[in-house]
């Protein structure tokens, strides 16, 4: 049985809510999940929504100081959808600004993994994947656009759907990078992600890419583990990744390695159209109409925009500055065109293989590490560790990521993907995973 | 001499381009706004549908191909009166392309024609900027020319079919312009831009004109540059501000995808010079009159096209003069093919009679009647009452009683009846028949 549905059949004592936020709190003051906790939740199976993502009333700012004060006067379709199904809204989740990282540190408050503290979340869901791992009844709502709902579900050891693009509307988003960004689901199981993509899906006319397709359950018998993305992964992880392909022809599936070439451009391509679209949306905040304000109105408005953009991370001000130079018209061919159609030439690519069969990888190349070794990265190492997650979000796939191992008590995840509105067929895999494999826990809040 | 244009015009929708809020920017300031058209985080756009609409009727209409697929572009400049810093706008993939606008046997290529949001309305005091956002998301389109315009008359012909055109479309230019202006003399181009109304388009072309005319004859070299039209001073002035495609950084509006337009039929256009002249053609009528008629008025065209088998434009045309001096036009076809006929008749046209008209009234004048035969029956019945006629100088009674007679015999209005009798009466006194 689904945890939701559970939750709702099961009895709650009078002060449950209150427990569970005084929980909660205590526990948010180590981890760095929560950025804001609804204090006032008194029913409704609880659920979360990652701080880029508007809820009305409260404060959203997509972990940015530049949207500091920034009040949403309307709620994300997604959020609307779970409000009207009866979940009760615990709080905003942390996260990278803007969803730029993948270790859930570009941050004001660096998001910590509940396996062991010492350890990075993973981004730029950070708090999402948290708040699955330490709450025992609890759905997040978060978001991907190169791999932000895999990679910290893999790091916190739980499951992380990440819809075909379009599927669920991106209204009340802010947006990253339009043309990937997807709105997406953490939970502890998939048949809770499946029960809440019922919820969360469909058409919303107040975004235009969100169609409202049906969704195939189409099953695969064959699996494909795609040779050029295992060039690149972690000799440490390598063998649990081989002994899980195993345990996976156990289950009846034929596991078979797949070239498929162009693979090693994704990452490129990914960063130039991530960037061109990320620089124009943080062109808005020039701190007059949301967010900080900046008061000296009796400045030239070239200054006054100058000095409201001061605020945004280093991040934010290494995208806006590459987004702009792809933009620009010298190179707009060589960059932003090109990898437009590498998009394209990869799908394609792609396509035909994710008819035949699922495409198994693992989420990280790494194992999770510890948050004085990702502090020490550079940009491009950064970069480099989304290899993984990026093919099938830059193809607009779906794709799930869930545990299936732990090396020295931290997890290990695998992704699943297949080909455009065939999502929940992946699901249904992890479902019968589950059935072979326990996910650990460290904390269960809210146990009933 | 090659000018070129790029006019703008605010298409009359009811609701912004790309939210519901009201496109009448009319409204108290900043009452017409939402998250989407104020650029709020997570808002996206919602293409309207009709002003897609009416932008491929335009484009239809000024003989573009249009695509069955269009998308938009973002195009980035930071500004105060941009909410989000970048205009959504079209380019390679607009509502149109490669269109030709014909009139007095010549044309002008069109480029292109694309839909954008109208940015926020900027008010300026001495001391202080105003924003006025009921204005940010209008949708607009823009018309872009070739530089195939030859000279000042030109630009006016083609402004006046342009203007025609939009008319017959819903679009009135004369509310609300704004164009820019590329005029070359010599192989420099400049670019006149942000000029508002039909008026100054003339004005500030005729003062570019002889600028660059006077550069030439002095010699001197002509800057490829951007100017301003001032209206007060008349005069164009350099640009301080420098602009260049090169410098928006273009990328697609990934929010709105392709969009299919293939299952949006376009409006009709109406070609009201075409028309007058071949009116003008058929009737042997004058040309300019009518094309002045009807360019800019759709219930002229609407009267003119209802009587169009009457064979007699000079009384159809002096039917809309009377009209248009007791503003009616918008009298329907039927009301106005009897007004016609009471004209045909000779009946005065006064102000109760359109109002009787239009009400539905009979009107008692002998339809069927000429002018000659009642004139006949006139005087026959004269001829009959010789005695009474005698006295009708010094009766008036008798001079009603003489007209109620003719006029219920003969089912006119006892208004012509009386003056046609009195002029015949006197004409025979006369001894001359009268008219
Ligand atoms: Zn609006």
């Amino acid at each position: 049985m689904s945890s939701i549905r559970e939750f709702s059949k099961r009895e709650k004592p009078e002060d449950y809510y209150l427990r569970l936020v005084e929980e909660l709190k205590k526990l948010n003051n180590s981890l760095n999940a929560f950025s804001v906790i609804n204090e006032g939740l008194s029913s409704g199976m609880p659920f979360s929504v990652k701080d880029n993502i508007c809820v009305e009333g409260i404060e959203t700012t997509a972990s940015s100081k530049v949207l500091k004060g920034y009040i949403p006067p309307f709620s994300a379709t997604a959020v609307e959808r779970m409000l009207a199904s009866g979940f009760g809204f615990l709080g905003k989740t942390n996260m990278d600004e803007f969803g730029f990282g993948t270790f859930g540190l570009n941050s004001e408050k660096e998001a910590r993994n509940p396996f062991d503290e010492k350890y990075v979340a993973g981004g730029s869901s950070s708090g999402a994947a948290i708040a699955t791992s330490i709450l025992r009844y609890h759905i997040a709502i978060a978001e991907s656009t190169g791999g932000s709902i895999a990679a910290p579900a893999a790091f916190c050891g739980v499951v992380g759907f990440t819809p075909t693009y379009g599927v669920v509307s991106r209204y009340g988003l802010i947006d990253y990078a339009n043309s990937l960004d997807k709105i997406g689901i953490v939970a502890r199981s998939a048949e809770d992600i499946e029960e809440t993509l019922e919820i969360i899906k469909g058409r919303d006319r107040y975004d235009t890419t969100c169609t409202g397709r049906a969704l195939g359950r189409e099953p695969r018998k064959r699996i494909f583990i795609i040779k050029e993305l295992m060039e690149g992964v972690d000799e440490s992880i390598k063998s649990h990744f081989t002994g899980f392909a195993e345990r996976l022809k156990g289950m009846g599936y034929a596991v078979e390695e797949r070239s498929v070439s162009g693979m090693e451009k994704a990452i490129a391509a990914y960063y130039v159209i991530a960037m061109a679209e990320a620089s124009t949306n943080l062109a808005k905040y020039t701190g007059y109409k949301y967010g900080l304000k900046n008061e000296k109105y009796s400045e030239h408005y070239n200054e006054f925009f100058t000095n409201a953009r001061e605020h945004f991370g280093i991040e934010a001000k290494r995208r806006i500055i590459l987004g702009t130079f792809i933009r620009s018209a010298s190179v707009r061919d060589r960059y932003y065109y090109k990898a437009l159609r590498l998009r394209a030439e990869l799908l394609a690519r792609m396509e035909p293989l994710l008819e035949e069969g699922f495409v198994l990888a693992p989420v990280m190349p790494i194992k999770v590490p510890k948050i004085d070794e990702a502090k020490g990265l550079s940009p491009l190492e950064m970069y480099k560790a989304d290899m993984l997650t990026i093919p099938p979000n830059l193809a607009g796939l779906p794709h799930v990521s869930f545990p299936y191992a732990y090396i020295g008590g931290m997890p290990l995840g695998a992704q699943l993907m297949t080909s455009h509105f065939n999502d929940y067929s992946i699901l249904g895999v992890v479902k019968e995973w589950e059935r072979v494999f326990t996910y650990r826990f460290r904390y269960n809040i809210g146990s009933l | 001499m090659k000018i070129g244009l790029e006019v703008h015009v605010a298409l009359p929708t009811k609701s912004k381009l790309f939210c519901r809020c009201s496109a009448d920017a009319s409204e108290e300031p900043n009452t017409a706004i939402c998250p989407i058209c104020m650029g709020f985080p997570g808002s996206k756009p919602m293409l309207n549908r009709e002003a897609v609409r009416m932008a491929l009727s335009i484009a239809r209409a000024l003989g573009c191909k249009t695509p069955s697929n269009i998308s938009f572009l973002r195009k980035i400049y930071f500004y105060p009166d941009l909410p989000k810093s970048f205009q959504i706008t079209q380019l390679e993939e607009a509502v149109g392309r490669e269109g030709l606008v014909e009139y007095k046997e010549r044309g002008v290529r069109i480029r292109r024609v694309q839909i954008e949001e109208d940015p926020a309305k900027i008010v300026r005091g001495d001391e202080y900027t105003l924003l006025d956002f009921n204005r940010s998301g209008v949708p607009l389109v823009e018309i872009v020319t070739e530089p195939d315009i030859s000279g000042e008359d030109d630009l006016r012909d083609f402004m006046t079919e342009l203007r025609s055109i939009l008319y017959y479309l819903g679009v009135d230019i004369e509310r609300e312009l704004k164009v820019d202006l590329n005029i070359s003399l010599a192989e420099q181009r400049v670019e006149v831009k942000n000029i508002t109304g039909i008026k100054n388009i003339a004005d500030a072309a005729h003062y570019e004109i002889e600028r660059q005319e006077g550069l030439i004859r002095e010699h001197r070299a002509i800057a490829a540059e951007t100017r301003s039209y001032n209206e007060e001073k008349m005069s164009t002035v350099q640009s301080r501000e420098k602009e260049s495609n090169e410098e928006y950084g273009f990328i697609y509006e990934p929010d709105l995808a392709t969009y299919d337009v293939s299952d949006i039929v376009p409006e009709d256009p109406v070609y009201a010079t075409r028309i007058a002249d071949s009116y003008a053609k058929g009737f042997h009528a004058n040309a300019q009159q009518i094309r002045e008629a009807i360019l800019f008025n759709r219930d002229t065209l609407r009267l003119i096209d209802a009587s169009k088998d009457s064979n007699e434009m000079r009384i159809v045309m002096n039917g809309i003069a009377i009209l248009q001096r007791h503003k009616a036009l918008d009298i329907e076809e039927g009301e106005f093919l009897r007004l016609l006929e009471l004209l045909r008749n000779g009946t005065e046209i006064d102000a109760g009679i359109i109002r009787r008209l239009r009400l539905g009234e009979e009107i008692n004048i002998n339809m069927r009647a000429n002018l000659d035969e009642l004139d006949d029956e006139i005087r026959k019945t004269i001829e009959n009452e010789g005695a009474l006629i005698e006295e009708y100088k010094s009766n008036k009674k008798v001079f009603n009683f003489l007209v109620g007679k003719i006029a219920k015999k003969y089912k006119a209005s006892p208004r012509y009846v009386s003056e046609r009798l009195r002029l015949i009466l006197e004409g025979e006194e006369k001894g001359h028949r009268a008219l």
